[in-house]
């Protein structure tokens, strides 16, 4: 654009500093990639201890996830279970981020301060918290064996996995909301569409990439749940990181490695579909990373 | 049910008792954060002013509360692994602004808009990669046996092998791998909407890089980097996993250090009054920090004006 030109010398100093980061950049990828360079690695390993690698590079262990009972129902139990508590997150986290954006009161700062208490209190307190509220409300109330009890196959692991999703969705939701202009709302409202109509028909379509999003954010942020679903989750109904962590007390097995990376593929599908279904609604990169860290 | 007859079943009175709250659609988040959030921890902090009834499986007796637990917990071992635990929380939120600022930097202002976009993605890959698993993966890289172990051998790096495992510094490499992206993004998004022209214009009136870097970069990325800090910190300093799996009952944490408490000792008073000091611990530091943060700029306010008052008067 412009025709004046640089100093000479500040131009060849930048440029150090340009290659200078480079290499940074260079260094801190690699130490991103190498666990999980290994643990791809290890999924391919012939001996039969977790961290000792024997070549040549083969499949043993891949067929072995399929034959191992336990590994295969705590995955079945993972998905189910991710499923019910994404479900519950989008639909409660997308009700309340609209809210929180079109319907402002008195209500929304609590309501935002329940929600950074949520996503700040450790995962930890949530889990020893959750259980034991499980067990003093089924005592309580006399709810054991009944339809009613929270301790019931794959109930608490949805209730406890759904908490932390919940929130993301919240605050997705809600920033996608606040940058939606609320006169096409209004517009609508003036020529006579009902609430319901003007919602059906103009506010859920301008916000469902953010919905897609999150909930595809929210499944993973499921799967990836292992320390309340390994405190909260009942006998038979084990998720794959709690039997995972079970696992590191005794000795892992190749196995494990093998089962990470398949689920490292599905990871890896959610995550390009959060890209494409947000660059087609038109999103820089840079506001898909703010999306999908959730800011 | 008695006012049958009277006005209120008139249309507009039937129609004000039918209008919903406005913030209807939020009921239900409300209720399932206070049933199965709100209502937990209440009862975290209720039991944390219990005692343990004796030779039980973690019963708990509510008969004479006192602050007992948070007594016991700030006089023994747990002190200590507080210490710890905020130690590498520090150390840790510093290491990834340091290691990340740079990484941020550099795909704010160097990267195409193209590279920039699979660079991204780069980094959220290990972020979306299961926690459980890729803290579990150190364990295969950091192995003695392991193949990193044998190659710093072979190539003579080290005499024998790695013994990191079950340390402080494995906890220390655990807690900065697994947070650093949530220290990339902010920075990223908040580098990224700095507008390079106010660098060139700093260049142009004559600042070192050094000096634009301080006086116009830093401090416009100052939102993003605040972001950071608390993105990584509040995680990192109620960590359970990496300290369990990366540290064993050496690089014990408090989140692990609760955890054995519920449940190998089945002591929960005790475990909830040390979950209460953690909570108020990671919450003090924020708020001691955040303090401190705006003591530093407003004094430096104050400088700046004096400085533009001389700068007026000449």
């Amino acid at each position: 654009m412009t025709a004046i030109s640089v100093p000479a010398p500040s131009k060849r100093k930048f440029e150090w500093m340009s290659f200078g980061l480079g290499v940074w950049c260079v260094v801190v990828y690699i130490f991103l990639f190498i666990p999980i360079g290994f643990l791809i690695a290890h999924s391919l390993t012939k001996s039969s201890a977790f961290e000792v690698w024997a070549g040549p590079p083969s499949f043993r262990w891949y067929p072995k996830v399929f034959e191992n009972k336990q590994l295969m129902s705590a995955i079945r139990a993972s998905f189910k279970a991710a499923l019910g508590s994404t479900i519950v997150a989008t639909i409660i986290g997308s009700m309340a981020g609209i809210t929180l954006a079109r319907r402002k009161g008195r209500w929304t700062k609590p309501f935002i301060v329940l929600v950074l208490l949520v996503l700040v209190t450790p995962e930890i307190v949530d889990a020893i918290g959750l259980l034991r509220w499980f067990v003093a409300s089924e005592l309580k109330l006399n709810l054991a064996n009944t339809w009613f009890s929270l301790r019931s196959g794959l109930l608490p692991l949805v209730i406890g996995q759904s908490l932390f999703s919940t929130a993301v969705v919240i605050l997705i939701v809600r920033a996608r909301m606040e940058g939606l202009d609320e006169s096409l709302e209004q517009a609508a409202e003036d020529l006579y569409a009902t609430p319901r109509r003007a919602f059906m028909q103009i506010t859920l379509p301008l916000v469902s990439p953010a919905v897609v999003a999150s909930a595809l954010l929210a499944f993973t942020l499921s799967l990836d749940n292992t320390i309340v679903s390994n405190f909260v989750n009942t006998t038979g109904n084990s998720t794959l990181p709690a039997y995972v962590f079970g696992k590191t007390k005794s000795v892992l097995k190749p196995d494990i490695a093998a089962a990470s990376t398949m689920m490292l593929g599905v990871t890896l599908l959610a995550l390009v579909l959060v890209v494409v279904v947000l660059k087609r609604s038109g999103d820089s990169s840079s506001d898909i990373a703010a999306t999908i860290t959730g800011q | 049910m008695t006012a049958v007859s009277t006005p209120a079943n008139s249309p507009m009175h039937a129609r004000r008792r039918l209008r919903l709250p406005r913030s209807i659609l939020a009921f239900p988040a409300w209720f399932w954060f206070l049933a199965f959030f709100a209502a937990p921890l209440g009862l975290v902090v209720y039991n944390s002013f219990g005692s343990k009834v004796p030779q039980s499986v973690g019963n708990v007796s509510m008969a004479s509360p006192s602050l007992g637990r948070y007594r016991e917990a700030l006089t023994g071992t747990f002190f200590t692994v507080f210490e710890t635990t905020l130690k590498i929380a520090v150390i840790g939120t510093v290491l990834c602004l340091v290691i990340g600022f740079p990484v941020a930097y550099w795909l704010a202002t160097r990267a195409s808009a193209r590279l920039k976009g699979v660079m991204l993605g780069l980094v959220i890959i290990p972020f979306w990669t299961n926690f459980l698993i890729r803290t579990l993966s150190w364990t295969i890289v950091l192995s003695p046996e392991g193949y990193l172990s044998h190659q710093l051998q072979s190539w003579g790096i080290l005499g024998g092998p790695i013994h990191l495992l079950a340390t402080k510094t494995a906890v220390q490499i655990g807690v900065v791998y697994n947070y650093l992206p949530l220290m990339i993004f902010p920075l990223f998004v908040a580098l990224d909407r700095l507008d390079p022209s106010l660098r060139e214009a700093s260049k142009d009136l004559g600042a070192t890089p050094g000096r634009t870097f301080l006086q116009v970069t830093g401090p416009l990325a100052m939102p993003g980097i605040i972001a950071g800090l608390l993105l990584v910190y509040i995680p990192l300093a109620g960590d359970y996993l990496t300290a369990k799996i990366l540290g064993k009952a050496q690089g014990n944490m408090a989140g692990a250090f609760i955890a054995s408490q519920v449940i190998d000792a089945q002591n929960l008073p005790a475990g909830a009054a040390m979950a209460v000091i953690l909570i108020l611990l990671i919450l003090g530091t924020i708020l001691a920090v955040g303090g401190i943060g705006l003591a530093i700029a407003k004094m430096s306010q104050i400088r700046r004006s004096v400085y533009v008052d001389t700068g007026d008067s000449i």
